[in-house]
């Protein structure tokens, strides 16, 4: 059986390389993201269908339908998390609660989209 | 007609469209959209390895066909996304075998498989939901394909060389003759 060529271990270098390069710029990307005020943009198949403020104390519980399929979004004191779906992997409600600016939350199978944007006003956007 | 021939290839169809239906099945830690083992990469490296890549095409396309009627998601979101990552990491790891193999192992071309698979099921998905923000996903799938592409890879490099040789080449050199 043939072992690990030269080659290979360049190529899995480079890779590595890459891969923890862009897991390190998408940290700094988070880390450095806007504090001002949130909001959970929701969208389907690339459409905005409702961009919802997340701050203390607000609670909300949206059914995003595709067709046949749901998700179901629950906003709750500044995060955001889909609680129920119907697609096959479940990807979408093991991601989990996101809170910080850039974070996302996708389901694939029935195409929506979950981000969290900073909505500073264009001010603090330039002097960030 | 060789018949040998198509009813190994028919035997690879058969065994790559059950990894890809029990791959669907595994569960995976890491909440990823697009994430997969890639199973099914092994029986298109033999395909390759075996009859070359037009060979393993043919395989993965008829392989991502009958794998995604039998999960039921024929021609849906994740049926375009299996297609085309099945499409271009079998082209990928043909080009690589042929042309670039005492250089690169099976397992190189193996990992470059996965890559070029995970990278274009992520470009498909993030135009299926007309979002560039899924290419963030892009570092975690690849530092994910190289493990599973290597695993993939010692897998296909171990029965490349266990298998009986004269079993597959025969068909080959009755196709010549």
């Amino acid at each position: 059986m043939k072992i690990l060529t030269k080659a290979d271990i360049w190529l899995i270098m480079f890779l590595l390389l890459f891969a923890f390069a862009g897991i390190g710029l998408g940290l700094s990307r988070l880390a450095t993201s806007g504090s001002g005020t949130l909001s959970a943009q929701i969208s389907l198949g690339g459409k905005i269908v409702q961009t919802v403020p997340l701050r203390e104390g607000y609670r909300q519980e949206i059914q995003v339908k595709n067709g046949d399929h749901y998700n179901t979004i629950e906003i709750n004191n500044g995060k955001v998390h889909i609680r129920e779906a119907d697609c096959p992997d479940q990807i979408c409600v093991r991601s989990g609660w996101i809170s910080v600016a850039t974070q996302q939350i996708v389901c694939l199978p029935n195409r929506v989209v979950i981000k969290i944007m900073a909505t500073d006003s264009d001010l603090d956007g330039i002097a960030r | 007609m060789n018949i040998r021939r198509m009813v190994l290839l028919a035997l690879f169809v058969a065994v790559a469209s059950v990894l890809h239906v029990v791959e669907a099945w595994l569960p995976l830690p890491f909440p990823v959209p697009g994430i997969k083992l890639g199973l099914a990469n092994v029986v298109s490296l033999l395909a390759i390895g075996f009859y070359g890549w037009r060979a393993a095409i043919m395989v993965a396309v008829l392989r991502v066909m009958i794998g995604s009627l039998f999960g039921g998601t024929l021609f849906g979101p994740a049926f375009a996304m299996s297609m085309g990552g099945a499409l271009f990491s079998t082209m990928g790891m043909g080009y690589m075998y042929q042309y670039h193999r005492p250089a690169f192992s099976v397992v190189g071309v193996s990992i470059i498989g996965a890559v070029i698979h995970n990278a274009a099921q992520i470009v498909i998905a993030a135009l299926l939901v007309v979002s560039a923000g899924l290419l963030w996903y892009l570092p975690y799938l690849i530092l994910f394909a190289v493990l599973s592409g290597a695993g993939t890879g010692f897998t296909a490099a171990y029965i490349l060389a266990k298998m009986p040789r004269h079993f597959m080449d025969q068909s080959v050199d009755m196709e010549r003759s």
